[in-house]
């Protein structure tokens, strides 16, 4: 008899433990197959809704108007840089309600788009969390809220479903369907956390762009206390001329610009960067970080790997094109 | 951190130059499996083929210009009253062509009842959904307007009334008094009413509906009082000659989108998407065509008929309440 409990106890742990992966991938990237399966969908979604609401502000910077998401209780705000414009501009924030409370736009990126705000009035707001760095992944389930077209009580905050379709360092794309107005809103996933917030949309209904929360993660002090950085700042910084991803053998060379530094010193598509001045590159970014310390005409020491030969050139660096040169 | 910053920044903008050129290393959802892909599509089942076997496309001279519900069993059709002005032929899945016969419009929800001409034929028809308009988030979904697929969206936004928009004839107006005899016009909305009736630039308007007017007041008054389609009577100065003009107003939301960047991105909306009693709203990409369709829940029932293509993001329902007033 005792022998007999064990054993339905050790099977009933078992499959509790199968049956939690199950839910689990439900909420994320479960490939719907019937009625059941999108039903999981959809009650997932309206149980994270309200709540994922309560954060939505809209933002009215003056002649524009876009969303933003309440990130703090203090009442910190993520949204898109193209809304706030430019840092210190006075604007209004609208909760859901319809309350308008005063907010000051803080720094932001014209590159990944985002921006940040806080609202200026003391109090304690509706915040949503925001989700780790990497956590986010093609074919996650996702829904994009905002206001499109603008604030409109009567049709309240206006939800799309959707799921990552595309994601990079920089850009994560989803089907989730914007419209003007959305623009710095949050998309959220299946845990009811910020993985992007919403910055452009391309000609296809399906395809549209936000800021991955990983953008926010890595320059948050940055955004937090410094002015939005445009283009035009980062012309003539140091520049070596390559675009690459990262492969687990190092960096791979996928273009060459003409007439870089990068050329000058005949690296080709498929060469694998390995160090700069004996530092060991993980990621595109470092390599970037690395090459942006030095001044245009400075040099450093690149280690690649070309047909299996590791091979060390010394580079001397160009500077940062303006946009329409790249 | 601020000086790292700055060079995260200047990676990303290095990868952007780039990522047009080879999209290769990164992984993208296959299209099968985005929201309106194939693979969700089907994972509908037999409520993917209720929407696509009720459905009919409703063609003028051969031309889609919207779709309708089947709502009986003997072929009678409800669809968008607005958009299949002239509809003669009604389309089903199988390709299989009825005549159509006008047997009602209703002005106030812009429905209207058709019938497929058959002999004696038994058509699959429309299950509404009366008890519930489902919540927000829940999914929706219309046949596409092939009819060989479905689209797929959520409840997205509060059912409410739309409101009324007034006429406009889509030309703007200027405060310059120096001509005291009437009201100048300084641009005109390319396409819309004006432009149409040949109004210009620089015409001092003296009369609307041969009443005098002297001041903008006094016009926008006039012509606020009015409708879209309707006709009003334009009498103007232009380099000193006395001109009357006809004037068919338009929509102020379809006049002034011309200059209104939401709606250049969304492609072509439907003409009237104002003046409803009650809507519903969902997010499905839909042309404007696909209006006049009927919109159904997960379980095959139909919860209303599109009835406006307002923008990229927003589709308005006529629900079943107010949809089955209009049944045979």
């Amino acid at each position: 008899m005792i022998h007999k409990s064990l054993l339905l106890v050790f099977v009933f742990a078992h499959f509790t433990r199968i049956y939690c992966d199950i839910v689990e991938n439900s909420f994320t990237h479960l490939s719907p197959k019937n009625e059941n399966d999108l039903l999981t969908i959809q009650h997932r979604l309206q149980l994270l809704l309200p709540e994922a609401k309560k954060s939505l502000v809209a933002i009215e910077a003056g002649d524009g108007a876009g969303s933003g998401v309440i990130i703090s209780e203090d009442g910190l705000v993520l949204t898109a840089a193209h809304v706030i414009g430019k840092t210190g501009k006075k604007m209004h924030v609208r909760l859901p309600n319809g309350k308008r409370v005063p907010a000051v736009s803080l720094g932001g990126s014209e590159i990944s788009d985002a921006g940040m705000l806080k609202i200026t009035r003391k109090g304690k707001w509706p915040f949503a969390p925001i989700a780790s760095m990497d956590k986010s992944k093609v074919s996650d389930w996702c829904f994009a809220i905002g206001h499109p077209g603008g604030y409109d009580k009567n049709r309240g905050v206006v939800v799309r479903l959707g799921r990552v379709i595309g994601k990079t360092d920089e850009t994560l794309q989803s089907d989730s369907r914007l419209l003007g107005g959305d623009s710095g809103g949050p998309l959220f996933n299946f845990d009811g956390e910020i993985i992007a917030i919403h910055s452009r949309i391309s000609e296809k209904s399906d395809q549209n762009f936000h800021v991955p929360i990983e953008c926010f993660h890595t320059n948050w002090e940055f955004y937090r206390t410094g002015e939005i950085l445009t283009f035009n700042k980062l012309v003539g910084m140091g520049f070596l001329g390559v675009g690459c991803e990262k492969t687990d053998a190092g960096l791979n060379v996928l273009n060459v610009i003409n007439g870089s530094a990068a050329d000058r010193i005949g690296l080709i598509k498929n060469d694998l960067l390995l160090s700069v001045d004996g530092e060991k590159l993980d990621s595109v970014e470092e390599l970037t970080i690395l090459i942006s310390k030095k001044q245009p005409d400075e040099s450093i020491l690149l280690e690649f790997q070309r047909d299996g030969n590791t091979l060390s050139e010394k580079v001397t660096l160009g500077a940062r094109p303006t946009q329409e040169n790249k | 951190m601020r000086a790292k910053s700055i060079f995260f920044l200047f990676l990303s903008f290095c990868c952007q130059c780039f990522s047009d050129v080879d999209s290769n290393g990164t992984k993208v959802l296959s299209s099968d499996q985005r929201i309106n892909g194939i693979d969700i599509q089907n994972a509908f089942g037999a409520t993917k083929e209720t929407a696509i076997k009720r459905t009919v496309r409703l063609l003028r001279n051969n031309k889609l210009i919207a779709l309708g519900g089947i709502v009986s069993p003997e072929g009678y059709v409800l669809t968008k009253a607005s958009s299949c002005v002239g509809a003669r032929v009604a389309e089903t899945h199988e390709g299989e062509k009825y005549d159509l016969k006008i047997k009602k419009r209703y002005e106030e929800s812009d429905l209207a009842l058709y019938k497929m001409i058959s002999e004696g034929k038994t058509f699959p028809y429309i299950e509404w959904e009366l008890e519930n308009n489902a919540s927000e988030g829940s999914w929706v979904i219309a046949a596409h307007s092939k009819l060989s697929e479905i689209r797929i969206g959520v409840k997205s936004g509060n059912d409410r009334a739309i409101g009324r928009e007034g006429g406009v004839m889509g030309v703007l107006l200027t405060n310059d008094t120096s001509s005291a005899k009437g009201v100048k016009i300084s641009e005109v909305v390319p396409q819309a009413a004006g432009y149409r009736a040949g109004l210009k630039a620089g015409d001092i308007i003296t009369h609307a509906d041969d009443r005098r007017v002297k001041n903008q007041d006094a016009l926008i008054k006039i012509i606020s009082n009015k409708d879209p389609g309707d006709v009003m009577r334009i009498t103007l100065n232009r380099d000193d000659k006395i001109q009357k003009f006809l004037v068919t107003l338009g929509h102020r939301s379809v006049t002034f989108d011309l200059f209104n960047r939401n709606l250049q991105m969304s492609g072509s909306v439907s003409k009237r998407k104002d003046n409803f009693p009650i809507i519903l709203q969902h997010d499905i990409p839909l042309p404007k065509e696909s209006m006049g369709g009927p919109l159904f829940n997960i379980y095959g029932k139909c919860l209303g008929i599109n009835i406006a293509r307002v923008d990229r993001v927003t589709v308005f329902v006529i629900p079943a309440s107010i949809a089955i007033e209009c049944m045979p």
